[in-house]
């Protein structure tokens, strides 16, 4: 008897993530996306749920700063994608190299390597120039990275890690920090100064302290655009997409009628792969970008 | 969504991380190794090949000037030869003109010597023959002035009136 309740809680509980009883209101509806959207310490796929619970740590206080370091499920699908990655591009990279130099590329080794040379010729040397190859595995790792989250949201899994502020926001302070200490290193300390504290030439005395005084905090805040730019561009992308598409689910449950299914899911389908499109196209601007990033900074004198 | 949950930010940071190293050693950096020692191949098989064609080209032009050093040098040959031949040809037929008409010149004049010595010869025997019949005679009748006069007489018409032998 007990365990019947169990059950029937359980189920009533995977249901609510539907509406209660496969019911949802208008009022109910964006509470419902962003438990879709959104993070969280569970797990709902195929009917099950996992309960991250049990992993938890205590969250660590510095200060009015709380860190919470327990696993949520776009972490766990991150650490899921990154295994993926691995387990994909090892393997290529194993195919390729006892392919050796004798003989030509082929299958999907010859697919990736293609990507691989497209990165290296297309975006990272034509942007950061000289010195460029350096930057090639860093640039290909953002790529990946952000297009196997991107794409693991499409999936019925449905849990998006870039449609978080959290992870767009350290892949943007990862690509900053890796873009200002590649400036400060081709640039030198004082080169490196003048990206912020910047004279133009000819400049009379006097004029100079207002200029920079006007400047640098201008120069300042253009530094700090561009990785605030990436982060939000690609969660506003991410985001987006799964708003549409989610509301156009919700309204099969809202309205119930068979003609509201039968246009909803063709409408979620087209979106569907506009999607799949942007998850591939944002994974690369953000590349680029950081390329692009590099190169200028590297290129500031 | 759009609060920053700093572990979550945290933790992208260190999978990233990790990620780059794993990916940075054991697939981009071997990827692009290969690569770059493939690309270093296929360049340096164009560039002989490059130079390989040019050394070949060098030697196609080579070998025409030489084609076309021997065909000038055989033709010049063959006219020289045949220049040669015509000289030649027209020495040993001066040579053998001339040889001939020597010859031809020493022949008439060896028949002519030759006739002389017959006609002396056939005189001198006709004379002996007169002068042995005139003795035969005179010795039978040797008075006889009018038998002598006979003799003589056909001597002379068998002479002819210049001296010659008639045929």
């Amino acid at each position: 008897m007990r365990q019947e309740v169990a059950v029937q809680e359980h189920a009533a509980e995977a249901l609510h993530v539907a509406g209660a009883e496969g019911e949802l209101t208008m009022e109910e509806l964006p509470e419902w996306i962003s438990d879709h959207i959104g993070d969280g310490g569970y797990i709902e796929f195929a009917g099950g749920h996992w309960d991250l619970a049990a992993l938890a740590f205590d969250p660590i206080r510095l200060g009015p700063v709380v860190i919470d370091l327990s696993p949520t499920r776009q972490f766990v699908v991150m650490l899921l994608v990154a295994v993926l990655l691995a387990l994909v591009f090892v393997p290529v990279a194993r195919t390729i190299r006892k392919r050796g130099i004798e003989r030509a590329p082929g299958g999907f080794a010859g697919a990736m390597e293609a990507v691989i040379l497209y990165f290296r010729d297309e975006v990272v040397r034509p942007n950061i120039g000289h010195g460029a190859d350096g930057f090639t595995p860093f640039i290909l790792t953002i790529f990946f990275f952000v297009l196997g989250m991107n794409v693991i949201g499409l999936t019925p899994l449905g849990i998006t890690p870039t449609a978080n502020l959290s992870v767009t926001a350290a892949l943007a302070v990862i690509s900053f920090v890796v873009t200002e200490i590649s400036g400060f290193r081709a640039l030198g300390p004082a080169g490196y100064a003048r990206t912020i504290f910047f004279l133009p030439a000819g400049l009379p005395l006097f004029m100079r302290p207002i200029m920079l005084a006007i400047l640098a905090p201008v120069e300042f805040l253009g530094k700090l655009a561009k990785p605030f730019a990436l982060a939000v561009r690609l969660l506003a992308n991410m985001t987006a997409g799964h708003l549409l598409i989610l509301s156009l689910i919700g309204m099969i449950f809202i309205v119930r009628t068979y003609l509201m299914g039968a246009a909803s899911v063709t409408m979620a389908s087209g979106l569907m792969v506009f999607e799949l499109f942007v998850a591939f196209l944002q994974a690369y601007i953000f590349a680029m970008l950081t390329a692009v990033f590099i190169g200028l900074i590297r290129h500031a004198h | 969504m759009f609060d920053i949950n700093l572990g979550l930010t945290i933790w992208t940071t260190f999978v990233f991380l990790a990620l780059l190293g794993i990916l940075w050693k054991f697939a981009w950096g071997p990827v692009l190794r290969a690569v770059e020692a493939r690309e270093a191949r296929i360049q340096g098989a164009l560039d002989q090949a490059a130079s390989e064609r040019e050394a070949a080209e060098r030697l196609l032009a080579e070998h025409r000037v030489q084609m076309a050093d021997a065909r000038r040098q055989a033709q010049q040959l063959v006219a020289e030869g045949r220049e040669a031949g015509d000289r030649l040809r027209q020495e040993i037929e001066e040579r053998a003109r001339t040889e001939g008409r020597v010859l031809i010149e020493r022949a008439r004049e060896t028949i002519e010597r030759e006739r002389e010595a017959a006609v002396e010869t056939l005189r001198r025997e006709s004379v002996e023959l007169a002068l042995a019949a005139a003795a035969r005679l005179m010795r039978e009748r040797l008075d006889e002035a009018a038998d002598r006069e006979l003799v003589i007489g056909y001597l002379d018409e068998v002479a002819g009136p210049d001296g010659d032998i008639q045929a």
